[in-house]
């Protein structure tokens, strides 16, 4: 029950961040519910995955490729191009927390000289980086590689 | 795809058949659609319109179409200019063309439809409210009280207006991001200074996550992996630089501040 209660708390405020976000992106309004329950599936997917004990790149795949298979779903229904909403509804789970402490970890390291426990902190910030945002857009893309691979969704 | 019957086109027809093709790519590599979709979406047109065949080189700023019917070669250029993540322009070129597919729309009504669509654009104080809310929800799903979630939404709405005005002036985005990221941090600084919510650094954390540039970076990778290498390189530094000039700001207004908060 409490991880029921979490899991809808966790839900709801990613659900604002998509909206958000797609605002930014100028997608349709009619597009914009769909975003908001792209988000707060997509977040507390990865969030429950992550509870059963799996790491956050591949919860973050398992996401990925859920929002990426509603996305063909969505956009063969509504005729619109998949990105519309896939990517808004993926934007709270991109790793800029771990961005920016890479990059100023590395002002950092030129500013107060080398040291193993700043170098440890860069690498191990950017690394996740990296593997979260290729498991994010590498999952999205899955289902144009893997099944619709000659011939467009929409 | 099904192949349209074969119909006779003149010369002129063609180089009009292969100027909207051009102008379709055009507009959804500016309006920030990832290279496949973009150069399916364009030559899909072309196929429509009557052309034997389309074919197309992107680059990071610019688009090459040639057209070929029945040995005939048009090829054309265009520079591409980024107008800003868009998803309503690419929703309505690709609308168009999917009825010129079914045969609905001809090339003059293509035409007429292309030029008709305008960017539509959110009202910005709307945008600043929710853009200052999802900063404000990212605290939340950090672990912050509603303290935290106040200062956030405060320090991210006036970071998003200034983005707004440097971007309506036209200003380069990553100086853009450079004074936004400064502004954000300066201003939820003041939470850690005044010690205020159960995690004042978090709001450092959250209220700078405007700035993470999450379409380009998808954009990127998706271009990698779908083989179109050099735009997925070219959005690649883009982000990269983006996320730079963002860091760049946090870091100048820590070392004003002397607050440390998150890093």
């Amino acid at each position: 029950m409490e991880l029921f209660l979490s899991l809808v708390d966790d839900a709801f405020f990613s659900a604002i961040p998509a909206i958000g976000f797609a605002l930014i992106f100028n997608v349709p309004k009619r597009m914009l519910v769909l975003c908001a329950c792209g988000g707060a599936i997509a977040h507390s997917l990865r969030t429950l995955v992550m509870h059963s004990g799996v790491s956050i790149e591949w919860a973050s795949l398992v996401a990925s490729v859920t929002i990426g298979l509603i996305g063909v779903y969505w956009s063969r229904r509504y005729l619109v191009p998949r990105p519309v909403f896939t990517v808004a509804s993926v934007i709270p789970m991109i790793p800029g927390t771990f961005a920016f402490k890479t990059i100023i970890g590395v002002f950092t390291l030129h500013d107060g000289g080398y040291s193993a426990e700043v170098m440890a902190s860069v690498l191990e910030n950017g690394l996740a980086t990296l593997f979260i945002l290729m498991a994010l857009s590498f999952g999205l893309a899955l289902p144009s590689i893997l099944i619709y691979r000659f011939r467009p969704i929409v | 795809m099904s192949t349209p019957s074969p119909r006779i086109i003149s010369n002129e027809q063609q180089t009009d058949i292969v100027r909207l093709v051009v102008q379709t790519g055009m507009r959804l590599q500016q309006h920030g659609a990832e290279s496949k979709l973009v150069e399916q979406t364009s030559s899909r047109l072309g196929l429509a319109l009557g052309l034997d065949s389309v074919e197309i080189a992107l680059t990071a700023n610019a688009i090459i179409v040639t057209g070929l019917y029945q040995g005939r070669c048009i090829t054309t250029t265009r520079r591409v200019f980024d107008r800003g993540i868009n998803m309503h322009v690419v929703c309505e070129v690709q609308r168009i063309v999917l009825l010129a597919e079914k045969q609905l729309l001809d090339c003059d009504l293509v035409k007429d439809r292309l030029e008709r669509i305008s960017a539509f654009k959110y009202n910005r104080w709307l945008v600043v409210f929710m853009v200052g809310l999802s900063c404000a929800s990212f605290s939340h799903l950090f672990g912050g009280d509603w303290t935290v979630f106040a200062m956030t939404f405060i320090a991210s709405a006036f970071a998003m207006i200034v983005r707004q005005e440097l971007a309506h002036r036209h200003h380069n985005p990553i100086f853009n991001f450079g004074v936004t990221a400064f502004v954000a941090t300066l201003i939820s600084s003041l939470a850690v200074r005044f010690n205020l919510g159960n995690q004042p650094e978090l709001v450092m954390a959250a209220s700078v996550l405007l700035l993470v540039p999450g379409f380009p970076l998808i954009n990127a990778v998706s271009d990698f992996v779908k083989g179109h290498v050099n735009t997925g390189m070219a959005r690649w530094g883009m982000a990269t630089l983006l996320c730079l000039g963002a860091a760049s700001g946090i870091a100048l207004a820590m070392a004003l501040t002397g607050v440390r908060g998150w890093v």
